[in-house]
């Protein structure tokens, strides 16, 4: 018995010396990931050299953002076999660059995605770094980043109080909280200026309060009337009592949601109490494919904003109708290299196509500052725009506020997911207004 | 008052100084030493609680979460009047989770055994729904601060808070937490815990009032947990969600160490926050993705190895020779 025990405390510590060692073995090679071109470039070869520049990312590979995590280093692995494969390295000076990824697992948790980005900045060098997913985890990491002058770019953190703090080196790919419910009021207001009367009921998160108090803020200085402002609380069961109100206040349009759950009740009981409106927009719920699997017809012509979705329209062709440049794979060129890959299936989620364009978006601003220097590049990304798969990309140069993509709006038409709005990623047009609870129990279709 | 009988604190400064020592000089192991030391503190916060009485109070993180807030609230109100609102902010923390201790405890403690566990699981969840449906402290909303107090304090000053001040102040903490238990221990307090722990009912027949030093034992932890709050939460971090805070997980995490190192001895709580915050960071960073499969058997073949904790262990097998004066 003693003797086992002795057994499993010497395994115990060779693997803990296995850790060490490992640790160690990785910590060499990647001490000077991005060497200055001066001190190791040898003055006799003039030939362009390949080196590797990594790009740093804690990433949720496990704990409550798992499923995300593992789809934004796909897309950011996607991003750099395209810059390395297809587009040739990154090129700097007379110098080409090969990306690659570095990223440790941040297991969905605060504390360890400090470490994580002190590790990438210091023993391994890294200048650029993804931020972690979600907000919280993003305004972790800043204070740790902003002290080491590290260039973060925010792929998964979408509040807007992030770019509020005053951090210099934190940027933003996707488009922030603010924006998930307006481009859907810029689309009712385009189609019907009639449609007057908004309704808003959505869930008491941060996240859902962002939105719409943006929201109503947009709608007003779009001339709408907000007549119904209200919350309800996470976890919910019944939403009836709410529901009767609103409908008193008999709206043209609803907007509302917050999670999966949630959404799916407030479509099922708008549909039972038979709310007929012209439009709906619910949040995060609509996106995904067991919505409709779970509302059948009830589904039909409701809509959601998505940062992205397989199948939107930017091209080379809608850059150049709007004169930016164009950077990255095309849609059919990300969905075979995504395949490759993760190798499966699974199409990819939006959270792969925002990772792939953060990536890009670095690529883009070092080839455009000719520096690997982050204040360079940080300087060089105030005045870019440019189109990838994911739409356009531009900051506030103030506070590094992504204010050039524009939010996808989708709409269950006919039991597939169409893209509405905006005019130049659609490849639907959107069906307005949609059919009564009454005619969809008939089994009418929001196909024209 | 005995030396000798404090002596056991020796070891535990030498590692703080060389883990400082190695995190001043060692680039890139600053950020992952306060980590490790966060779960030090935590768990020699929890063990003079959990550990000494073998009460396990599932919702210690209450105290924690209630500390973040009185920092955060101390700076938002006092921020203007500059640093001064840090140590308004320690004491705000440590009013608020000793109230909330005594609260808890005035009620729960009268509770035994799994009762007593039951009853504080609903405290961490109760305190965020309050928080939460109640709109109270920014609500779902939460604080957030950084920007606030880049202003309020200045940037640099900020950084320096956030990323040097609040590690340097965790390991205080755990130090002070060490400290307290062996006081306690050294006491007629952890003698009268340490029969109340064994067998309650013979403590209360033999004249020892229990009910009075599991309070005390328990206002103690919550302190500490409070402390823990406002510097490695709030002053780390500076924001504080409801949902992140009031987070059972760091509970569960907190019975974890205190188990893996020991529960009721001094040095427990640092080994075994040393080697769970260890193992996990350079799990992740080695076998990213998959390391969470190879912790759980660690942890379950060091609980099974070790069923009273490594140091529980060590102490065992160094009885009487001159090694044990050093170990508590």
């Amino acid at each position: 018995m003693r003797k086992g025990w002795m057994f499993l405390v010497a395994g115990l510590l060779v693997m803990a010396l296995l850790f060490a060692g490992c640790a160690q073995q990785q910590e060499k090679p990647a001490a000077t990931p991005t060497p200055t071109p001066e001190k190791t470039a040898p003055e006799e070869k003039k030939e362009a050299q390949v080196e590797t520049l990594y790009f740093g990312a804690p990433i949720s590979l496990t704990g409550k953002f798992s499923k995300e995590g593992q789809m934004s280093l796909w897309g950011m692995q996607v991003a750099a076999k395209w810059i390395n494969e297809v587009h040739g390295g990154l090129k700097v000076g007379d110098k080409v660059y090969k990306v690659e990824i570095k990223y440790y697992d941040d297991q969905s948790n605060k504390e360890v995605v400090q470490s994580i980005i002190e590790r990438l900045a210091v023993q391994d060098g890294v200048k650029f770094v993804l931020a972690p997913y979600s907000s919280g985890l993003t305004l972790a990491a800043a204070p740790i980043a902003e002290k080491y002058g590290v260039l973060m770019n925010s792929h998964g953190g979408a509040s807007d109080y992030i770019f509020e703090q005053g951090y210099y080196y934190v940027v933003q790919t996707l488009s922030p909280a603010s924006k998930y419910q307006t481009g859907f009021l810029d689309m009712v207001k385009a189609i019907d200026p009639e449609a007057k009367r908004v309704a808003m009921v959505y869930e008491d998160t941060e996240f859902s309060r962002s939105v719409f108090s943006a929201a109503k803020k947009h709608a007003e200085e779009l001339g709408f009337e907000v007549v119904f402002d209200k919350t309800y609380p996470k976890g919910v069961q019944d939403l009836s009592p709410i529901l009767n109100e609103l409908k008193a206040t008999n709206p043209d349009i609803i907007i509302g949601g917050g999670h999966f759950a949630d959404g799916q009740l407030l479509v099922s009981q708008l549909a039972d109490l038979k709310i007929n409106v012209k439009a709906i927009s619910i949040l995060v719920a609509p996106a995904l494919p067991k919505f409709y699997d779970a509302l059948g017809t009830r589904a039909e012509g409701i809509a959601a904003p998505a940062q992205w979705e397989v199948g939107v329209k930017y091209s080379p062709e809608a850059a150049e109708k709007l004169g930016v440049d164009y950077f990255g794979p095309t849609q059919d060129e990300f969905m075979q290299m995504f395949k490759e890959i993760s190798g499966s299936d699974e199409p990819p989620s939006y959270h792969a196509a925002e990772a792939a364009a953060a990536v890009l978006s670095y690529a883009y601003a070092i080839e455009k500052a000719q520096s690997l220097d982050p204040d360079k590049v940080r300087e060089a990304m105030n005045d870019i725009e440019f189109m990838c798969l994911y739409g356009l990309w531009k900051i506030d140069p103030e506070t590094g506020k992504q204010v050039g993509h524009e939010m996808v709006i989708i709409q269950w038409q006919g039991g597939t997911k169409k893209i509405i709005w905006p005019p130049e990623a659609a490849n639907a047009e959107p069906y307005y207004p949609i059919p009564t609870w009454e005619e969809k129990a008939q089994g009418k279709l929001a196909v024209k | 008052m005995n030396i000798a009988r404090y002596k056991p604190l020796l070891p535990m400064a030498i590692i703080y100084a060389v883990l400082i020592v190695i995190g001043l000089t060692v680039p890139g192991m600053w950020q992952p030493i306060a980590y490790f030391m966060f779960y030090v503190a935590l768990g020699q916060a929890f063990n003079i609680f959990l550990g000494l009485t073998g009460y396990v109070d599932f919702g210690y993180v209450a105290f924690l979460g209630l500390g973040a807030y009185g920092m955060a609230l101390a700076i938002k109100n006092f921020g203007h009047l500059g640093l001064i609102a840090i140590p308004i902010g320690v004491l705000l923390a440590l009013t608020m989770s000793i109230l909330l201790s005594l609260a808890v405890g005035a009620v729960a403690l009268r509770l035994r055994g799994a009762y007593f566990a039951i009853a504080t699981i609903g405290v961490n969840e109760g305190f965020r729904y309050l928080l939460e449906g109640v709109r109270l402290w920014g609500g779902t909303e939460g604080i957030v601060l950084s920007g606030f107090m880049r202003k309020a304090f200045g940037r640099e000053m900020t950084n320096f808070l956030s990323t040097f001040v609040s590690d340097v102040l965790v390991f205080i903490i755990a130090f002070a937490a060490a400290v307290i238990t062996i006081t306690i221990l050294n006491r007629k307090m952890g003698y009268a815990l340490l029969a109340l722990r064994e067998d309650e009912d013979a403590a209360r027949v033999m004249g020892i009032n229990v009910t009075k030093y599991k309070i005390m034992a328990f206002i103690t932890s919550a302190g500490f947990a409070g402390l823990i709050g406002a510097i490695a939460w709030t002053l780390k971090l500076t924001y504080v969600f409801p949902e992140d805070v009031f987070n059972i997980h760091y509970t569960v995490e907190a019975i974890v160490i205190v188990m893996l190192g020991g529960a009721g001895t001094l040095l427990g709580p640092m080994v075994g926050g040393l080697l769970y915050g260890i193992m996990k960071y350079y799990l992740s960073v080695v076998f990213p993705g998959i390391q969470l499969l190879i912790l759980a058997p660690l942890l379950i073949i060091t609980i099974v190895a070790f069923p009273e904790g490594v140091v529980g262990y060590v102490k065992r097998k160094a009885q009487n020779t001159r090694l044990s004066e050093y170990l508590r």
